[in-house]
């Protein structure tokens, strides 16, 4: 079982180029990738940065979003390549008439 | 005893900052105009500090331990985190007498909030912060809310939770004018196939009920209901919260813009704590107006 592990390497590689506190945001350049236990899957999603693979192995959105933000997608850069993904709605909302 | 002085909801979508101008010119005016009346009230009510309630977007967290809430207790935290998010990295003052008032006082109402005695704050808190204080100076009380992460505390629990927090900002003796904010919402969908949609019927729903204090049926919405307004939609535990801690007071829109280019719904609505200012700040329509007006 790895879904565990893909978000941890997700969230690992994105908080590594990231401006924290304790470090200044070079981190991605040295991300081993092999420390995390990833199927054969997982591991060519990421280094194919594949989001539509990621989405269809179960990455958690707002990672997701994330991840996309990080590889450089710009705010819905990414929705062309998930719309063959969406389903219609059927459900109404009560704020729906 | 402090006084909530100023309370305020706003989004926070990033590329408020980071693609500020991509939004349409009368959306960006109407959306920013709010947050400069937001900004001069804070000056002109003396706000010695602020709390700010957000989502927590995976920055503090993960998925070993994810607290429904965290309350940042420190001296300071740093912020923003995001590499491409033009606002200043910087250590952003905390208040740690206030923020531990906040845990024992909501601890003891019967709520179990996590702390931090140093949180990195990213997008979710930063921009409406930022917004509030461009010098990053007014201390900071971060309390960050689990709304993407299931299972989720109901929308009523954030709303009985912002109860409590009224109550213990209200009941610390070391300030005397507190401003609460929430940031985040309103519809949104972000990681998903719809990407980009706004639901601007919940939107404009969700601030109706608000405005007329009809929170019953806001309160009521389940997870898998509220989710027709996008994943993003959960952060409105935000904006329900601050309705929480300054009942009965309701709020009134300020802005309401759906920025397509932000993938947002874009609002920002102020609960008057004060009453002896409601006839001031009922004149920010026409002080937008008059801005609008000077630039043509």
């Amino acid at each position: 079982m790895s879904w565990y592990q893909m978000h941890r390497c997700v969230y690992d590689w994105v908080r590594a180029g990231e401006v924290n506190s304790a470090a200044g945001g070079e981190g991605r350049a040295g991300f081993d990738v092999t420390l995390y236990e990833l199927t054969d899957d997982e591991r060519k999603a990421f280094d194919n940065r594949d989001i539509a693979a990621f989405y269809n192995l179960g990455l958690h959105e707002v990672l997701l979003n994330r991840f996309c933000r990080a590889a450089g997608f710009a705010r819905d850069d990414y929705r062309k390549i998930l719309a063959p993904f969406g389903e219609k709605e059927e459900r109404k909302a009560r704020w729906q008439k | 005893m402090a006084e909530i002085v100023l309370a305020y909801c706003a989004s926070h979508a990033p590329m408020m900052s980071s693609a500020r101008m991509a939004a349409p010119e009368e959306q960006r005016n109407h959306f920013f105009g709010a947050l400069d009346h937001i900004r001069d009230e804070a000056v002109a009510r003396g706000v010695e500090a602020c709390v700010v309630l957000s989502n927590e977007h995976y920055t503090n967290f993960f998925l070993e331990n994810f607290p429904q809430l965290c309350i940042g207790l420190g001296e300071k935290n740093w912020g923003p985190t995001e590499e491409w998010l033009p606002i200043d990295k910087v250590w952003i003052p905390g208040h740690a007498g206030l923020a531990n008032h906040i845990a024992r006082h909501t601890l003891n109402a019967g709520f179990d909030p996590a702390f931090s005695h140093q949180l990195e704050l990213d997008h979710g808190i930063m921009t409406v912060y930022y917004e509030l204080d461009h010098d990053m100076k007014i201390p900071l009380v971060p309390i960050v809310q689990n709304c993407a992460v299931p299972p989720l505390v109901p929308v009523r629990r954030a709303y009985e939770f912002g109860k409590a927090l009224g109550d213990a900002i209200r009941s610390y003796p070391g300030l005397q004018r507190v401003a609460i904010v929430g940031a985040g919402g309103l519809s949104h969908w972000i990681g998903t196939p719809r990407v980009g949609d706004i639901a601007e019927d919940f939107d404009r729903w969700f601030l109706e009920r608000l405005e007329r204090g009809e929170l019953d049926q806001v309160l009521d919405l389940p997870d898998s209901e509220l989710e027709l307004a996008g994943n993003g939609a959960h952060e409105i535990r935000s904006w329900l919260a601050v309705a929480g801690a300054v009942e009965p007071a309701r709020p009134r829109t300020l802005a309401y813009e759906p920025v397509y280019p932000w993938i947002t719904g874009m609002a920002v609505a102020q609960w008057e704590t004060s009453p002896e200012r409601e006839q001031t700040s009922a004149t920010v329509g026409a002080q937008d107006t008059r801005r609008e007006e000077s630039r043509t």
